[in-house]
């Protein structure tokens, strides 16, 4: 669990791939993990598109993928619902919901400065 | 834009028809999303029109090849459902039986069956009559609404919704708390739970209010039929406290809902004075929240 001023690999559900792309509010079907890491200061992403073609279970099949990347914390729009949120408290992930509306670069600061819950 | 999504746990509480009402109430400020698949109904008093369908592909079934089947009776076998009984001497799959695993796919020694997609109905954009669109979808005897239909429909509506520069996207749920529900609330900006002073209308909007809290979404509650049993409104006010969601409005029991419906109107329309007035507040409230 990161500590308070810590280095931390951060995954953000978004629309796209860059740091001004849209954050995608969902977390079960987001298009896209855009993950930074703090410590190298490096940008990953993931296309995650292809949940679009699941019927069923698409929150914890996105949370299993999310756990292959270890990261540390989680901001998203909302959610995760019941069955990823259990996936996710197992990993350990924090999470921080309300970024929805925001580009990616928004929601890191608004993470940044304590403004998501 | 917001996506405002009005839900229940229950069925019969009134939830369509107060969807209906707001829809009609914003006009073309929002585009409506029907989500309620299994037992749509807000297009029979949104009055849809100019349909632009597209077929919904989901879930796969078996498929033998009868011409590379040796009958050895292997899928009929390791088939959990027994879907692959003999029929006129030979193996073929039973659609309504089968669940699309690829059990039978997997053990068949002369690669004789494939899984395909499924054709399970169409999802449309149609114009209605509050000169706006709606989305929503029709699926085939059989079928099942799932996350991935209501995630199309949203999607879909939000694409229209940013295109045309509208306020709000006003979604019909699903009842219960299942796949389908949960994607309703995945993006969702606010819920309007629609509750009834029944036992069963307790319980069920207590029980799909768990999911909407793990969502952290903000919530508001209509109680229809609110003067039909004073207790049980009692025991509404104290779970909305309890949670702080806010009370939206209170509806009185009114035959004129049904009377509305028959005519293929929704109830803001019928009696506009009345019930009307109540949803007229309802609609200020819930665009404030």
């Amino acid at each position: 669990m990161a500590k308070k001023g810590e280095k931390v690999k951060i995954l953000l559900t978004a629309k796209g791939t860059e740091w001004d792309s849209k954050m995608d509010p969902r977390f079960g079907r987001t298009e896209f993990f855009f993950i930074y890491d703090e410590e190298t200061e490096k940008v990953e992403t993931y296309d995650n598109r292809a949940i679009v073609n699941e019927a069923h279970g698409a929150g914890p099949k996105t949370a299993q993928k999310m756990s292959e990347f270890g990261v540390d914390v989680l901001i998203t729009g909302n959610g995760p619902g019941g069955n990823a949120a259990a996936v996710v408290t197992q990993t350990g992930t924090k999470v921080y919901v309300g970024a929805g509306d925001m580009t990616v670069k928004e929601a890191y600061d608004a993470y940044k400065n304590g403004k998501l819950k | 834009m917001k996506e405002i999504v009005i839900i229940s746990g229950k069925g019969g509480t009134g939830k369509t028809s107060v969807t209906a009402s707001l829809a009609y109430l914003a006009g073309k400020s929002i585009i409506v999303a029907d989500c309620d698949v299994d037992a749509a109904d807000m297009h029979l008093l949104m009055k849809p029109v100019n349909d632009r369908k597209e077929d919904f592909f989901s879930g796969v079934l078996a498929e033998i090849d009868q011409d590379k089947c040796i009958k050895c009776g292997k899928c009929s076998n390791v088939c959990r459902w027994k879907a692959i009984p003999i029929v006129e001497n030979k193996y073929v799959v039973q659609p309504l039986d089968c669940e699309g695993c690829g059990y039978c796919s997997l053990v068949c020694p002369t690669d004789a069956i494939s899984m395909n997609e499924q054709n399970v109905g169409n999802w449309i954009i149609s114009d209605v009559k509050t000169n706006t669109q709606m989305v929503h979808a029709r699926l085939g005897i059989g079928a099942e609404n799932s996350g991935k239909l209501v995630a199309k429909v949203k999607n879909e509506a939000k694409v229209l919704a940013e295109k045309s520069e509208k306020d709000f996207i006003v979604v019909d749920g699903s009842p219960g708390i299942g796949c389908p529900v949960v994607s309703s609330l995945s993006g969702a900006n606010l819920v309007v739970l629609v509750t009834e002073p029944s036992v069963s209308g307790i319980h069920d909007v207590k029980r799909v209010y768990e999911l909407v809290k793990k969502f952290g979404i903000k919530a508001g509650c209509i109680i229809n039929k609110a003067d039909i049993n004073p207790d049980k409104v009692k025991e509404i006010h104290q779970f909305l406290e309890t949670e702080n969601i806010q009370l939206i409005a209170e509806i009185p029991y009114d035959e004129n809902f049904t009377k509305a419906m028959t005519m293929g109107k929704t109830i803001v329309e019928y009696d506009p004075d009345g019930i009307g007035e109540i949803l007229k507040n309802s609609w200020e409230k819930i665009r404030k929240i």
